[in-house]
């Protein structure tokens, strides 16, 4: 029997299962993710039926394999710094456990919204890492989406199905426009995007109280310099309506960066413009030589690392505030540097470092609380696993060396 | 507008000299390290670090002195991570610097927990290095320039100094020319017998010394006590320099005087309430000049050839 | 199986192993002992965190203050983002708390929330406007007229700066003084204001400057925002910029001038240079709020606005200024203070109000 005529089957029951799994654990409703391995599972199977049995392992071990690295750095950051706490003063495993808990059972919502934001800037400074490109002013793209939703949340009175899709899109086009100057300067002068996207971060960041002044707040009242709050029509909708015994904050959003997510990742992989950025990546002169436009890969390259962050600002105003406050440090751009390091600047990574650091930052929280101990300690941990991705390096030195010697020893021996 | 004149005056330069001092250290520090091919975009996390132990062996040992050797040790062995991670690992140079810069935050609050109790703020240092201010005799009567260049605290003197001899060593000494053509041909350094590898080392360790030296400035000179995040992007704005500077000594030196004018002129211009505008646009006025310098200066100049272009020793077996 | 492959199986399994122990001991609540009998009170601080010598440390010194006289066990959590306002809040309200502080503005909403689940816990906010119409009565709004505390304050400089500048080597006789902003917003607004109008009222003609940092947390520039008015002739510099503004007291300071210090008594950041310190009274107002939870008066569902009126707003004793103040400047301050008082004068809340543009 043809196995292959059942794939759309097959696919479609895979994806609706993962779907409803995620939405359900993102719901803090946990038994979800019995859902999704059910779909890994189906999918194991179906590439066992049709492709074979053998190579079905070996894509399962593969899998395996590429997750080692990150778990291993992961680890070891943990145990460097339960060494670090048990020194002074601190004990490690409570305050473990009540990290643990904290983060991915009694406050996962909290961890999901703090997820969200993360893949969006993660995704940005991934892809433009992609090509080659640091957007080390993510932030200030954030800043640019948080305010013009913010503007048309006010404004646009249309059913939530129309004006949030044109939220999210007009946000994004002028977050993804507020990087052609550092683009256009990159191309034409090579200046250095590292150090224009930075500035205009900081630009961003001084100029965004100018228009939170303007969109509501009275000056005259004891209430602070925030705006109003944008029509009920404009917030994304709560998990509560979709699952009435989810936490009461919990939003969509995670889905929409989770697609986005998906997106990114075929458009890297699957088209023509990602094949071209990647090479541009690579290496610009050999791309050059087959013809690339090196110069128009990277402008627009650029521009599309602004949209993708400009959508966490709107993700945070649509989705959480539903309001813009001033003096809001807000510092999704910078976590999605770590963010996106982590994942080695994989789209699909980033949806997993990002919740894990979600839940560090939630654990952190409920930690410091319940067990009195210091939340910096986040930090470092936090510090200590992004250093060790350099162990994805150490580890392949180790295994050139390993490799080396090996083959000295067999000349040794002959 | 006679307001607005009456601020073009010593005062502003002396402020000018103030503000650019961390930018110029850090700035010559990059120029040494990425003259040896190395990119360095961690000096914001040096700075930090730099700034942190300057304040803390100053608290502790009364002595600022101490604080500042204390400042630029830090600065150079934190910057001995890049270097290990960059040289012989081989890792990316900017994610290495990415990653010192989000390390040092993380290091920097948790000492601040344990031995203050609490972020934010240290305690203040009983003597800054501002108390060991003085006026070289004679030179700084000079009219307009001569309490600006001579009439200054130990670690602006010390800046003075520095870029001069930075100039001196990349242009003049054997040491500095083998640094140099570390970075323009490392093939060729090898092949007489100079570790490539070596060169770069020194290089990032001297960068680290002189972030570390822009950092104890911060705390221990241009003020009595730590506060984190007080670097303010400073690190960044002394890439933008040693880049508009083109890589060279004097040029991140001029540079560095141009954006801590900005800034000073910036404050000044505040005062005057010149327009009616939010003081927003007025505070942006450095990173607008920023990004206009690196734009249109940068056609000029060029890195140097293997800056950031990794490089490996194949060693092979028998 | 290959070497490699195996080696990586293992260390797998072992970083699951691992991590599963960490997991298997934490399936339940980690409730903190509480000490015996002893009534909780939590606070959450905003993500500006303790060590801000200003706001944060005020609030949390209200609950020292606090566990100093009735013996309450103090919990306070920093928090990180903004995702962490509710969680933090109600939290330490399922700790068993039985009053909860939430500490800026920016907790506003959180608060409410939070409010709202827990109706059985007190809830306070400081600088938070409960609306009284909407909000739950388990929640109070903690508000300060920081301008009338700017007024008296600027009392103090307005006749120091001028008429008496022969009291001390620090004033001069230009008649300016000047102002360093962290951020714009209300709060540092309305001591401005205040201020403003308490220099004006007793030297019409001095020449008042002001700068914006930008910041709460750059001393750099604060000390370039004092330098650049000091240059100006300004005597006396007023900071309203947290961590920015220790620069600015400490370049008054080394520039052989005066400065006035905020939130707190700050003369202890420069002894010689700090003349007094203008009081938002965040620290008694927490203390008071939580003797009268203790009491049973807590008074929930609206706002309690802490002026000139309730001894918490004012200006800090003049510490080392004390013996060069002459009397008569100490009578003026307390006229404004009684001029407030009754109503006679009214301190202007922003920069409009007063005519002021900053």
């Amino acid at each position: 029997m043809q196995i292959t005529k059942l794939k759309p089957l097959f696919y479609t029951v895979i994806v609706l299962l993962a779907l409803v799994g995620s939405l359900m654990y993102f719901a803090s409703i946990f038994s979800g993710i019995l859902l999704i391995l059910a779909a890994a599972v189906l999918y194991f199977v179906y590439y066992g039926l049709s492709v074979g049995k053998g190579a079905s392992k070996a894509l399962a071990l593969s899998f395996l394999k590429s997750l080692l690295i990150p778990v291993i750095g992961v680890a070891s950051a943990l145990l460097i710094g339960g060494i670090i706490m048990a020194v002074t003063g601190y004990d490690p495993v409570t305050a473990y456990k009540a990290l643990f808990y904290g983060g991915l059972v009694k406050n996962w919502s909290v961890s999901v919204l703090n997820a969200a934001p993360l893949i969006f800037t993660g995704l940005s400074i991934a892809f433009a890492f992609k090509a080659g490109l640091f957007n080390i002013g993510a932030e200030g793209q954030y800043y640019v989406g948080a305010v013009v939703a913010t503007f048309l949340g006010l404004h646009f009175n249309m059913p939530a199905l129309l004006s949030i899709p044109i939220i999210f899109l007009v946000a994004g086009l002028l977050a993804a426009s507020y990087n052609f100057i550092p683009a256009l300067l990159k191309v034409k002068t090579g200046a250095h995007e590292v150090i224009t996207t930075m500035m205009f971060a900081q630009i961003a960041r001084y100029l965004s109280s100018i228009f939170i002044r303007g969109m509501g707040g009275s000056s005259d009242g004891p209430h602070p310099y925030v705006t109003d709050p944008i029509l009920k029509s404009n917030w994304l909708l709560k998990m509560k309506s979709i699952f009435p015994h989810a936490n009461y904050r919990v939003h969509i959003g995670i889905l929409i960066a989770i697609g986005m997510a998906l997106f990114v990742q075929y458009i890297l992989t699957r088209t023509k413009f990602g094949f071209e950025i990647r090479a541009v990546g690579q290496n610009k002169d050999a791309a050059r030589g087959q013809g690339i436009k090196v110069g128009r890969n990277i402008f627009i390259a650029l521009l599309f690392a602004g949209f993708l962050a400009g959508f966490s600002g709107v993700n945070q105003v649509l989705g959480l505030d539903h309001k813009l406050y001033e003096n809001l440090n807000a510092g999704y751009g910078w976590d999605g540097i770590s963010v996106a390091l982590l994942a080695s600047n994989n789209p699909i990574g980033v949806i997993f470092t990002s919740l894990l650091w979600g839940v560090l930052a939630a654990g952190g929280q409920y930690m410091s609380r319940t067990v009195q101990t210091p939340n910096s300690i986040v930090e470092i941990i936090k510090g200590i696993i992004l250093f060790l991705i350099v162990a994805k390096y150490i580890y392949i030195h180790i295994g050139h060396k390993f490799k080396n010697k090996k083959k000295e020893e067999r000349e040794a021996v002959k | 507008m006679s307001g607005i004149a009456s601020i073009l005056n010593t005062d502003l330069l002396v402020a000018t000299i103030r503000l650019s001092t961390p930018i110029t250290l850090a700035a010559i520090g990059a120029t040494i390290c990425e003259r040896s091919g190395i990119v360095n975009i961690a000096m914001e996390g040096i700075m930090i670090i730099g700034a942190f132990f300057a304040a803390v062996a100053a608290l502790y040992t009364g002595n600022p002195w101490i604080g500042l050797l204390a400042g630029v040790a830090a600065g150079g062995i934190f910057s001995l991570i890049h270097a290990v991670a960059t040289i012989t690992f081989h890792l990316d140079h900017v994610v290495s610097g990415a990653v010192m810069n989000i390390l040092s935050f993380g290091i920097v609050r948790y000492l601040m927990v344990m031995i203050f109790g609490h972020p934010g703020t240290s305690d203040a240092i009983p003597v800054g290095l501002k108390a060991y201010q003085f006026a070289i005799p004679g030179l700084s009567k000079i009219p307009v320039l001569g309490p600006v260049f001579f009439d200054q605290t130990p670690i602006v003197y010390m800046s003075f100094v520095l870029v001069i001899l930075t100039l001196i060593f990349l242009k003049k000494t054997k040491t500095g020319l083998h640094l140099r053509a570390a970075g323009e041909h490392p093939l060729a350094l090898e092949t007489i017998g100079v570790s490539v590898y070596k060169m770069r080392y020194l290089g990032v360790f001297i960068s680290g010394l002189l972030s570390g030296l822009a950092g104890a400035y911060l705390s221990i000179e241009n003020s009595i006590s730590f506060t984190e995040g007080m670097a303010n992007g400073r690190g960044f704005i002394a890439l933008a320099a040693m880049i508009s500077g083109g890589w060279s000594a004097i040029g991140s030196f001029v540079a560095a005087l141009f954006f801590g004018f900005a800034d000073a002129f910036q404050v000044r211009m505040q005062v005057f309430k010149v327009l009616n505008i939010p003081s927003e646009i007025f505070i942006i006025f450095p990173y607008v000049a920023t990004v206009l310098a690196v734009a249109g200066l940068v056609r000029k100049s060029r890195p140097p050839k293997a800056d950031g272009i990794d490089f490996i020793i194949e060693k092979e077996g028998a | 199986m290959s070497k490699m492959t195996k080696i990586t199986v293992i260390m797998l399994v072992i970083s699951m192993v691992f991590a599963g122990l960490i997991f298997a001991n934490g399936g339940s609540e980690t409730a903190p002992a509480a000490e015996k009998s002893k009534v909780i009170i939590g606070m959450a601080t905003d993500v500006g965190g303790l060590g801000d010598k200003s706001f944060n440390d005020g609030s949390y010194q209200g609950l020292l203050d606090a566990k100093a006289d009735f013996g309450i066990d103090a919990r306070v959590v920093e928090s990180k983002q903004q995702t962490d306002y509710v969680p933090n809040l109600s939290g330490l309200a399922e700790d068993g708390a039985q009053v909860v502080f939430a500490v800026g503005f920016l907790m506003g909403d959180a608060l409410i929330e939070a409010a709202e689940n827990h109706p059985d816990t007190s809830f306070a906010g400081i600088d938070i406007f409960v609306d009284p119409s909407k909000a739950p009565k388990n929640v109070e709004g903690l508000l300060f007229k920081e301008q009338e505390s700017g007024y008296v304050a600027g009392v103090v400089a307005g006749l120091l700066t001028k008429k008496y500048a022969s009291a001390s080597d620090r004033l001069n006789d230009d008649n300016v003084v000047g102002m360093v902003l962290g951020m714009d917003i209300p709060p540092v607004e309305r001591y401005q204001a205040g201020f403003y109008a308490g220099v004006k009222s007793v030297n019409p003609d001095c020449k008042v400057l002001s700068v914006v940092t930008g910041t709460f947390t750059d001393q750099a520039k604060g000390k370039e925002a004092a330098l650049a008015m000091i240059e100006q002739g300004a005597d006396i510099i007023f900071q309203i910029a947290g961590l920015t503004g220790l620069g600015a007291i400490n370049a008054a300071n080394e520039a052989g001038v005066a400065a006035i210090g905020v939130d707190v008594d700050q003369s202890g950041v420069a002894p010689d240079a700090v003349i007094t310190s203008a009081i938002k009274g965040i620290t008694r107002a927490v203390y008071l709020t939580i003797k009268a939870d203790l009491e049973g008066t807590f008074e929930g569902g609206g706002n309690k606005v802490f002026g000139i009126n309730e001894d918490t707003t004012g200006i800090s004793p003049f510490n080392k200024w004390d013996s060069i103040v002459p009397g008569d400047v100490k009578a003026a301050v307390q006229k404004a203070i009684d001029d407030l008082k009754s109503g006679k004068v009214v301190a202007p809340a922003s920069r409009k109000e007063a005519g002021y543009e900053g």
